[in-house]
């Protein structure tokens, strides 16, 4: 009884166990790799919309995986952090995408959906992109930010660049779903679809 | 890529936030002066602290004199002199704290910066197990040539010749690491401890100093004179 009592409490005091945690690091892990994989073949500018699919790929298998509101925050702000060393701007571009689809989520519901883990990837990869235009194009002063104030200027551009940026997300959860799917038959995750 | 210099003895959190505020600065910086000041201090700090593989120093000048290149053909050379030094200024500072501060020590000033614990033991899962699954990767790939498929080539076969068993290695590793720790009774809301705790020594007081009056005489040249 007095075991069964602090094992609540614990669970009260927060919802996350140590396997989440784990879990979640080794997937901003894949994550890293898969920005490795497709570093070499993405154009400069675009290499949001080629990282989408692969790492859409390890997004929705933590959130198959976590399954509660947050689980975006705890696989990409540790990532943030990191990236905090290289410019402090990359933290609060990631930051900021988290907030957004993680403010999104709270009133959707949990990532237990397949629906939900659809809408967490296209908010995460639309916003992402959305969010680093806009912030390298006011922030960045040098010629490198001057591609990104163009972009900005052409609303057109901007949308259809946010709308790809989504679909690549689509592509991400697509092939997260068929990766959740062969992980269930092999018996490595167990979690409700 | 370490040398035992005096960059190496200071404190790695202090070295971080000097990091993060030379970067800060290093954005907000246009006059040629003040951003000369901040990137030879940094190219010498280089220079004395760490020691270079002069194969990627070639390189990555090379890189900056193609770049600084076509900036001056397209921009006029004041402007692109000033975004080489700025890019100097913006990419040295991270290798100068990973080419002086070993990984242990980083980890300690990681715990010691008092950040949420799920960030900290993120970041030192990643520290360690990222290169090992670069590894693996690397492995997979290798095993894929064995088999007479070039996955470089063919972007086709990533999702089932390389990302698959990728995936199955990463969940492997994560169930592995996840049994390891929780048979060690690691509970990542507990406070930690540390046998060698960081501690504030006077060579850490004449770095601050430098640095603050390193950044001084930028934001003088820069705002005053």
């Amino acid at each position: 009884m007095v075991v069964y009592v602090n094992q609540l409490y614990v669970s009260m005091r927060s919802p996350w166990r140590l396997r989440d945690y784990v879990f979640a690091a080794f997937m901003t892990i894949g994550m890293v790799i898969a920005v490795f994989i497709v570093g070499p073949f993405a154009p400069p500018g675009l290499q949001l919309l080629f990282w989408a699919p692969l790492g859409g790929i390890f997004l929705t298998l933590g959130m198959a995986r976590l399954q509660r509101r947050g689980s975006v925050a705890l696989m990409i702000l540790p990532l943030a952090v990191l990236l905090g060393l290289i410019s402090p701007i990359i933290t609060l571009y990631l930051g900021l995408t988290v907030f957004i689809t993680e403010l999104v989520m709270f009133f959707l519901g949990n990532y237990r959906r397949k629906i939900n883990r659809l809408w967490g990837n296209i908010l995460f990869f639309a916003s992402a992109n959305l969010g680093g235009i806009l912030l390298a194009a006011y922030l960045i002063k040098t010629s490198k930010g001057e591609p990104f104030v163009k972009i900005v200027t052409q609303p057109a551009v901007l949308i259809l660049l946010t709308v790809l940026a989504g679909v690549a997300g689509v592509v991400g959860w697509w092939l997260g779903e068929l990766a959740i799917k062969q992980l269930q038959r092999a018996g490595k995750m167990d979690v409700d679809i | 890529m370490r040398k035992r210099g005096f960059l190496t003895q200071i404190n790695p959190l202090l070295k971080i936030i000097v990091c993060i505020a030379s970067v800060g600065l290093a954005v907000v910086l246009h006059d040629i002066r003040a951003i000369s000041v901040l990137a030879i201090t940094l190219l010498a700090l280089l220079f004395i602290c760490v020691r270079i593989n002069l194969r990627i120093f070639a390189s990555l000048a090379i890189a900056l004199v193609v770049f600084m290149t076509v900036s001056a053909w397209l921009r006029g050379f004041h402007t692109s002199f000033v975004s080489t030094l700025r890019l100097i200024a913006i990419l040295l500072p991270t290798p100068l704290l990973a080419g002086t501060t070993s990984p242990f020590h980083l980890l300690k000033a990681i715990q010691a910066a008092r950040l949420p614990s799920f960030i900290v033991l993120s970041l030192m899962l990643m520290w360690r197990f990222l290169p090992i699954i670069q590894q693996e990767a690397q492995r997979i790939v290798e095993a894929n040539w064995l088999r007479g498929v070039n996955i470089a080539n063919q972007p086709q076969q990533w999702f089932s010749g390389l990302l698959m068993p990728l995936i199955f290695r990463i969940v492997a590793y994560a169930d592995d690491v996840t049994v390891g720790l929780e048979t060690r009774g690691y509970d990542p809301q507990a406070g930690r401890s540390n046998s060698q705790p960081l501690q504030w020594q006077s060579k850490d007081t004449i770095f601050a100093i430098s640095a603050v009056a390193i950044a001084a005489v930028a934001g003088y040249l820069e705002w005053v004179v």
